[in-house]
């Protein structure tokens, strides 16, 4: 009951940022709600299923060229046929790349993904004529519902149509990710997370359900990268490179991969912490490396840990 | 329904069963009894497809299935509750018993078979809501059967179902255990002390050093002087 307030204030806050928050802070706003989207999915893997994949960076690159590359040689610009195509190739290439990594699990499934995330990166950056190189490719404004923006400036265009379509976009993914976990799927993730020979005595196939939260967690990433290029305008092969992957990672632990919302929650905390340090200091790598040693010896269940650990105490008094 | 024949199972270079046959027919509730160390659990463990016999078959229900992957064999039909309970610790007590429905759907209702295993273990009911750490050996024990039976098995394995309990709650847990056989459901129990075999016990095995040294009625196996020196009869 008081995490379903907290999701409606949270929503509310969001749905409320372009109103009263300055421009550059709504805009901001924009690669949260893209993150938020890969985040829902990768914690299906990560702090469902217990497996940590270090090459998500192929899935959100994956999604990101999809748009960029529909945008300007298929002069397709529908914003949700691209988020569709983005979650139909991101399934596509997840089928193979996951038949492959669940058969691992540990440093053996993270070592695989980092290989297939570099593989992508590399091929982003070699196979110049489809993906522009280390330049890049131009993320054309997509359209929306049909309605094709061009003509509004770029910025109101961005904190109002495109602001809300993300949202609406971060509220779907996440309603059907609430779906999911709390679905016998979801239950028999975790009890593999928990323990993968005694889940198999209740007759659940383990590879076959790391398979499926990988294609799952692959599509939400793809959806995701794709929202994350129009409000750059540009994709370029960064999004593709490993440190991508770390990032998302940090976030998911950042904001507590043990709670349905942490990611989500991290990933927030992250953009705006990360805006902030890097006007501060250059030296942003070095805090965020810091911070990620305390996250991971002192608070392992992440910021949503300081909420929730306090949550059985306060059920007992009452 | 489930017949072991001519076994011979190996971790890395030794040998922990040999030649290991044992039968359980519809209905029965069979006990293999052993000391620690014996290879009782390493038999179950091979019918459920962990470990995979060198020499030998496991036939379920008429149909081979050594050599089969373990969530294939659960889904035949075959129900274990492991000695260390294997009690998902972020599941709740209901989770833990739903989960098996929804593995194995069947021509039954979810709902029937739930009900019936709280009915097996009246005790869980209350605990519906908690979660794997916040139980008792012994309710975790009943949990880990009352999931096995959720599953619709035909054929139960318990290993060890009195393993550590306090003497309060073994009444509870044997009870439950009659309670399964009154269902038409097999059972095998492995069992390290001869004392907690159940009266309602059909057939008995003796194990020791990886060989049956005994199989027969339970009356029997108190007869033979060679069993009753391994498994402690004498004291009876």
């Amino acid at each position: 009951m008081k995490g379903g307030l907290a999701v409606a204030l949270g929503a509310g806050a969001i749905a409320a940022a372009p109103l009263v928050a300055s421009t550059y802070h709504v805009l901001l706003m924009l690669p949260f709600m893209a993150y938020a989207v890969v985040l829902l999915g990768l914690n299906l893997l990560f702090g469902y299923a217990g497996l940590v994949s270090f090459g998500h960076a192929l899935f959100i690159g994956l999604g990101a060229y999809t748009g960029a590359f529909l945008t300007t040689h298929a002069k397709i610009r529908s914003l949700e046929v691209i988020l569709l195509a983005a979650a139909a190739l991101g399934a596509l290439v997840a089928v193979p790349v996951a038949a492959l990594c669940v058969r691992y699990v540990k440093i053996y499934f993270g070592m695989l993904t980092l290989a297939f995330g570099m593989v992508f990166y590399t091929f982003v950056l070699k196979f110049y004529r489809l993906t522009g190189g280390d330049e890049g490719l131009p993320f054309l404004r997509p359209s929306l519902l049909g309605q094709s923006l061009d003509a509004m400036p770029k910025t109101d265009y961005l904190v109002g149509p495109y602001y809300y379509y993300s949202l609406a976009v971060l509220g779907l993914a996440a309603l059907g990710m609430w779906r999911i976990v709390h679905s016998p799927f979801g239950l028999c993730l975790k009890t593999i997370r928990d323990n993968p020979a005694k889940a198999e005595t209740l007759g659940i196939g383990v590879t076959r359900h790391r398979f499926y939260a990988f294609v799952i967690s692959a599509v939400y990433a793809a959806v995701g990268g794709a929202l994350l290029g129009p409000p750059t305008g540009n994709v370029d092969p960064t999004l593709a490179y490993w440190t991508h992957s770390g990032n998302i990672v940090f976030m998911t632990l950042l904001g507590g991969f043990t709670s349905f919302f942490g990611p989500v929650v991290g990933a927030f905390v992250f953009i705006y912490l990360q805006n902030w340090v890097m006007s501060v200091v250059p030296y942003w790598r070095l805090i965020f490396g810091a911070m990620l040693a305390v996250i991971v010896i002192l608070a392992p269940d992440g910021l949503m840990g300081f909420v929730t650990r306090r949550r059985p105490a306060l059920a007992g008094r009452t | 329904m489930l017949s072991v024949a001519g076994v011979d199972v190996f971790i890395q270079s030794s040998q922990i069963l040999r030649g290991v046959s044992l039968e359980v027919g519809a209905r029965e509730v069979v006990c293999l009894v052993g000391r620690n160390g014996s290879g009782k659990t390493t038999t179950l463990r091979t019918v459920m497809g962990y470990l995979s016999p060198r020499a030998g078959a496991v036939e379920f229900r008429g149909r081979p299935i050594h050599g089969r992957r373990t969530h294939e064999i659960a889904r035949l039909g075959l129900g274990w509750a492991p000695e260390d309970c294997g009690i998902f610790s972020d599941l709740t007590v209901a989770e833990n018993i739903e989960i098996a429905t929804w593995t194995r759907p069947r021509g039954r209702a979810a709902a029937e078979r739930v009900a019936q295993a709280y009915e097996v273990f009246p005790a869980l009911r209350r605990y519906a809501a908690r979660r794997g750490p916040e139980m008792s050996g012994g309710e975790r024990k009943m949990l880990s059967i009352a999931r096995a039976l959720a599953l619709d098995p035909e054929m139960l394995l318990l290993d060890e179902p009195f393993e550590g309990l306090s003497p309060a709650i073994i009444p509870a847990v044997s009870a439950g255990i009659a309670a399964i056989t009154g269902l038409g459901r097999a059972i095998l129990i492995a069992e390290s002390n001869i004392h907690h075999v159940p009266d309602y016990t059909t057939r008995l095995y003796v194990i020791e050093r990886g060989e049956i040294i005994f199989g027969g009625r339970p009356d029997d196996a108190w007869r033979d002087p060679g069993v009753s020196r391994i498994i402690g009869g004498r004291s009876r």
